[in-house]
């Protein structure tokens, strides 16, 4: 019965979540044209450089924001609304009604998040190996270069890890802070069911008070073991703090959205097999 | 045998108490009506059988199958609203029912579709509602269930589709079977009825054939309904 839902849940999300990573893709591919042009070459080209990087950044944003609230809606209207007196009176468990939403809606929040990273490397990069070929340009990259091999800075001086091993600690980042972040809204509209009335508006209440939460248990858990580097880093300006700041960080980060994602999974089975009423 | 065996259900919302204490059974091959005024605890019996609630107390059985996946299998229910997407297409709907329902006959519902001439490739939204509610009655009526659950399936539309609805129960459902309407319409449907039960504020009041009712009180159902639910 899993796999139906599964099959229906994707069908009925699919069209929406295509077209917004879609978006991604063309946005990307037209990024990266006109950075690949001379357009930017000049001086009087910098308020349109300025206005089209908001514009791109907002555009990042929405795409996010759309992906994450319509994957909440879904979830939201199809169990605890209307919806939901066919979906609950299928021959199938609360768990496999819950897992079908968890595992579709988490894999479109989660490609999301990897097409925005993408998108940003492959702006990044286009716009590199354009300013790069600019002769005047060449000069301050040949500084920069000369500065970190005389004080032969490597690669994870500066990121923390080597380049591959930095691509897997960035994607294992993502991979559990896109689990803990669909399940926060996930056990928010279901805390939100346990009102007698006003279900929607509690669940948004719920959303903002354990988004809060997640903050600062996130912001604790990274900052404290960062401390001493930066006690010490004081009378340091050697940039290998960013990398030992970033060893630290990633790892510590990764942790924590696991173990939140794994307490709200939890929580969520926990108030799926108590008592369901629908409105 | 025994499809429906409900003990001691007690529901509250808050300080109200929507249903108390209620007992009863329902056997196979019946149309039983569901009657009660305006919050008597109808729909909250109904939802409490369906799963979408859970009671305070007492126990459901459905053919002696607690409520869950085994239970809702065996129910074929229509809700008193819409309860289909409405960006769906009527034969997306189908396909949906067919996936999940064992005992749904698709050639029967795509045959009522052609009757009524609904067009399956439409969306939901762009039917009327009545003709969504044709469509939810003839996704439900289309299964070889066990027991069927109509919350008020003749309220709001016209006398003519009353009729067809009406029509589509009786013709489609498993002799063995048993159907479970709630209406207020009782006049319409107290000529296909065998038991009514008459529910008033969340406490059982009657459950009894209706020719013996009509025997014993020398009234129609109707009648009977007006009199104990007088204002």
């Amino acid at each position: 019965m899993l796999r139906k839902l599964l099959k229906h849940e994707w069908k009925a999300v699919n069209k929406v979540m295509i077209t917004v990573n879609l978006g991604i893709v063309l946005l990307t591919i037209f990024g990266s044209m006109i950075l690949s042009t001379d357009t930017f070459d000049n001086e009087e080209a910098f308020p349109l450089a300025i206005l089209l990087t908001i514009f791109y950044s907002l555009s990042m944003i929405t795409f996010s924001t759309v992906t994450l609230i319509y994957i909440y809606i879904r979830f939201y209207k199809n169990l605890f609304t209307a919806e939901g007196y066919l979906m609950h009176t299928l021959p199938v468990t609360r768990t496999q009604l819950f897992h079908s939403k968890l595992i579709v809606g988490y894999f479109w929040i989660f490609l999301n998040s990897m097409l925005n990273i993408l998108s940003t490397a492959v702006l990044g990069f286009v716009a590199g190996l354009h300013f790069a070929s600019r002769e005047d340009m060449q000069d301050i990259f040949e500084d920069v270069s000369k500065e970190f091999l005389i004080k032969d800075y490597t690669f994870a001086d500066i990121f923390g890890f080597p380049p591959l091993l930095l691509l897997l600690v960035i994607f294992l980042l993502m991979l559990t802070s896109c689990f803990g972040t669909l399940l926060m809204g996930y056990l928010s509209i279901l805390l939100g069911q346990l009102m007698e009335k006003y279900r929607l508006a509690a669940s948004i209440g719920f959303y903002m008070a354990i988004y809060l939460i997640n903050q600062i248990i996130t912001s604790i858990a990274m900052l404290l073991p960062s401390g001493q580097l930066m006690i010490d880093a004081m009378d340091d300006t050697s940039i290998s703090f960013m990398g030992d700041l970033l060893r630290i960080m990633f790892p510590a980060g990764t942790a924590i959205q696991l173990a939140l994602g794994i307490v709200f999974y939890m929580i969520c089975i926990f108030l799926l097999r108590r008592k369901v009423n629908l409105e | 045998m025994t499809l429906l065996e409900c003990k001691g259900l007690t529901k509250k919302y808050g300080s109200h108490t929507a249903l108390s204490n209620i007992s009863l059974t329902i056997e196979g091959g019946h149309i039983i009506g569901l009657l009660g005024p305006n919050g008597s605890g109808k729909t909250t019996l109904i939802k409490l059988v369906t799963g979408l609630l859970s009671p305070d107390s007492g126990t459901i059985h459905i053919m002696e199958e607690p409520i869950g996946p085994s239970s809702k299998s065996l129910i074929s229910y229509l809700p008193d609203h819409t309860y289909l997407n409405q960006a769906m297409r009527v034969r997306d709907i189908m396909d949906f029912f067919d996936d999940f329902y064992s005992d749904f006959d698709s050639m029967r519902a795509y045959d009522m579709l052609a009757k009524l001439q609904i067009n399956p490739n439409h969306k939901l939204k762009m039917l009327s509602k009545g003709t969504q509610e044709k469509v939810q009655l003839i996704l439900v009526m289309s299964r070889r269930a066990s027991l069927y659950i109509l919350d008020e399936p003749i309220a709001g539309v016209d006398p003519a589709a009353r009729d067809y609805i009406l029509n589509t129960i009786l013709s489609n459902y498993d002799e063995n079977a048993s159907i479970l309407i709630s209406t207020h319409l009782i006049s319409d449907i107290e000529n296909i009825l065998d038991e009514v039960i008459f529910i008033q504020n969340g406490s059982l009041h009657t459950h009894a054939s209706v020719d013996d009712l009509r025997e014993k009180e020398q009234k129609s159902i109707d009648t009977i309904f007006r009199e104990v639910f007088k204002c």
